[in-house]
């Protein structure tokens, strides 16, 4: 098992998508945040409530959850990639048995996954408070609070990135896999939640779970309120929470044992 | 180590890959896999290496199912596709990534890279590379572990003619330190020099298998003479007895001859003031070597 980490981190390592994911991280978690806390969602068209309420801060962090496609594209990308370039038949024939090497793949990945998560939210973290602070504007949630919300964003990034890679190895082929990650993540589900009737399924699918982990409901209540539905109800936090590892938990399980006995031409 | 494939069957579907296949593969000498597209090569080295599970039969090595060798790459090198390669990685990324799987020491890959000739390549990544370099890297990747076993399906594809010699040589020496080598071919003329043994399929089903000198019969010459009459008589005359030479006229002033090589034949022309317009030696094609076989076999059965 070793040796399979090993080789699973060199592969990672060796290729430019580790480093342009980091990159897209810190872009999206410092930049994206530390823009939309400059401009102020005050200002933004339509106007949200600004940073000084705890509405407005988690609107603000709830809008990073939406970027969980990123990391799970980059998951259905790099399980794919060995089909598309041909190596999983030399990786199964170095290690005949599949399932470690599957598995020492998801914890590469998860690593992967917890150091993309931890540049988001820092790089977040860290120009939410300097903007705050320069703009002179008290945050409208104690500091920890707001700490404890970043923290639970960069756990679901985790999760996703397996999602993912679960997706991934069940579709294998690249192209199909990032369209049905990326379209159901992106377009999908916020679709589901406009339909009437599906979106009471909301709260259990993916994007509600990670809505719950992250308190965010703006989004949720402003579709239901602009469409005329009843609100829709999210999971408790640790539900959510519990409901997120749960995919991904299933994700890694279809990643694992659905490529033991498929034969590999 | 021995390599033994028995009563081997493949279904994909209601398509029969291979059908009741059983042969052995000897060490210390080259054995040519041979059969048209399609006939099931493929199949069978996949199952061999465990990338594709029977519908029933085995297929060991020494014994062991491929699944079941405490060390498989130390134990089989395998090439299925040439260029097996994330394109983004550089030749000593991918060979460290495969040492690491395989527990084997970073050192065997820089020996590898001099090995193949890729030294100066290491550093490149592969989507630069040519058929040639990344076939080398194909071979290299398979012989981290040092095996015992080489298993390559279609080596000689898309190979220039300095390519196939190199392979050739580079096969041979490993075969003469008591290696295994199984190496498949559609076209029976790229390895007919490569090769000890064969093993002929075709649909899924042996044809034969034994030494190929034995199987595709003594090498033939072809000589066009417009004096062919009299070269037949003077070619058979010169070694009377029961291993005469056989000469066949093979239409249009034309001679299939065998039992003699080109240059005895051109000597015996030339001393005989007879007139040789062509001299070539007669290359066995597979379909050739499959129309003999399966005639033979009709024969005897």
């Amino acid at each position: 098992m070793r040796n399979l980490l090993k080789a699973e981190i060199r592969r990672m390592l060796a290729t430019r998508l580790w480093s342009g994911l980091l990159l897209a991280a810190a872009l999206i978690g410092g930049g994206l945040i530390g823009a939309m806390a400059l401009v102020g969602p005050e200002n933004f068209d339509p106007p949200m409530p600004g940073l000084d309420t705890g509405t407005g801060l988690r609107a603000l962090l709830g809008i990073l959850g939406y970027t969980a496609f990123v990391p799970a594209a980059a998951g259905a990308l790099v399980v794919t990639s060995e089909y598309r370039h041909r190596t999983a038949a030399v990786t199964f024939l170095f290690a005949p048995r599949r399932g470690r090497v599957l598995a020492a793949k998801l914890a590469t990945y998860g690593l992967v996954g917890l150091l993309y998560g931890l540049v988001l939210a820092g790089t977040a973290a860290a120009a939410l408070f300097a903007v705050a602070a320069a703009r002179g504007i008290p945050l409208g949630l104690p500091t920890a609070t707001v700490l404890a919300l970043f923290a639970r964003i960069g756990l679901a990034m985790v999760v996703y990135l397996l999602i993912g890679a679960g997706v991934g190895a069940l579709l294998r082929n690249q192209v199909t896999a990032l369209c049905v990650v990326i379209g159901y993540l992106y377009v999908g589900e916020p679709l589901l939640m406009m339909i009437p009737g599906v979106n009471a399924l909301y709260p259990v699918l993916p994007g509600g779970a990670t809505a719950a982990l992250t308190d965010f409901t703006y989004l949720a209540d402003a579709m239901s309120q602009q469409l005329g539905n009843p609100a829709v109800q999210l999971l408790p936090p640790a539900a959510g929470a519990l409901l997120l590892s749960c995919y991904a938990g299933a994700a890694a399980l279809v990643a694992v044992v659905l490529p033991l006995r498929r034969d590999i031409t | 180590m021995t390599v033994k494939i028995t009563n081997l069957t493949k279904r994909y579907g209601r398509v029969t890959a291979v059908h009741d296949l059983s042969f052995a593969v000897a060490p210390g000498v080259i054995t040519g896999f041979l059969g048209p597209n399609g006939a099931g090569k493929t199949t069978a080295m996949r199952v061999l290496t465990g990338l594709v599970s029977p519908t029933s039969g085995t297929a060991t090595i020494d014994g062991r199912s491929y699944r079941e060798l405490p060390h498989p790459s130390r134990t089989v090198g395998a090439v299925f596709e040439n260029s097996a390669f994330h394109p983004g990685h550089t030749a000593r990324d991918h060979l460290r990534v495969y040492a690491a799987m395989g527990g084997h020491p970073d050192s065997r890959v820089t020996e590898l890279l001099g090995l193949l000739g890729l030294g100066d390549a290491a550093g490149r990544r592969t989507r630069e590379f040519s058929t040639g370099m990344r076939q080398r890297l194909s071979l290299a990747t398979a012989l981290l572990g040092d095996p015992s076993v080489l298993v390559l399906d279609e080596p000689s594809n898309g190979l220039d003619p300095e390519g196939m010699r190199w392979l050739r040589e580079f096969l041979r020496g490993l075969a003469g330190e008591g290696r295994t080598v199984l190496v498949s071919s559609h076209v029976l003329s790229e390895i007919q020099q490569l090769v000890d043994d064969v093993v002929v399929i075709r649909q899924g089903e042996l044809v034969a298998a034994g030494p190929l000198s034995r199987l595709a019969g003594p090498p033939a010459v072809l000589v066009s003479s417009p004096d062919a009459d009299r070269l037949a008589a003077v070619l058979r005359a010169s070694r009377p007895g029961r291993d005469a030479p056989r000469v066949d006229a093979a239409g249009d002033g034309r001679l299939r001859v065998q039992g003699l090589d080109a240059p005895g034949i051109a000597d015996l022309a030339a001393a005989h003031r007879l007139r040789v317009h062509e001299l070539a030696g007669e290359h066995t094609s597979l379909e050739q070597l499959y129309l003999r076989l399966t005639t033979e076999r009709a024969a005897t059965t």
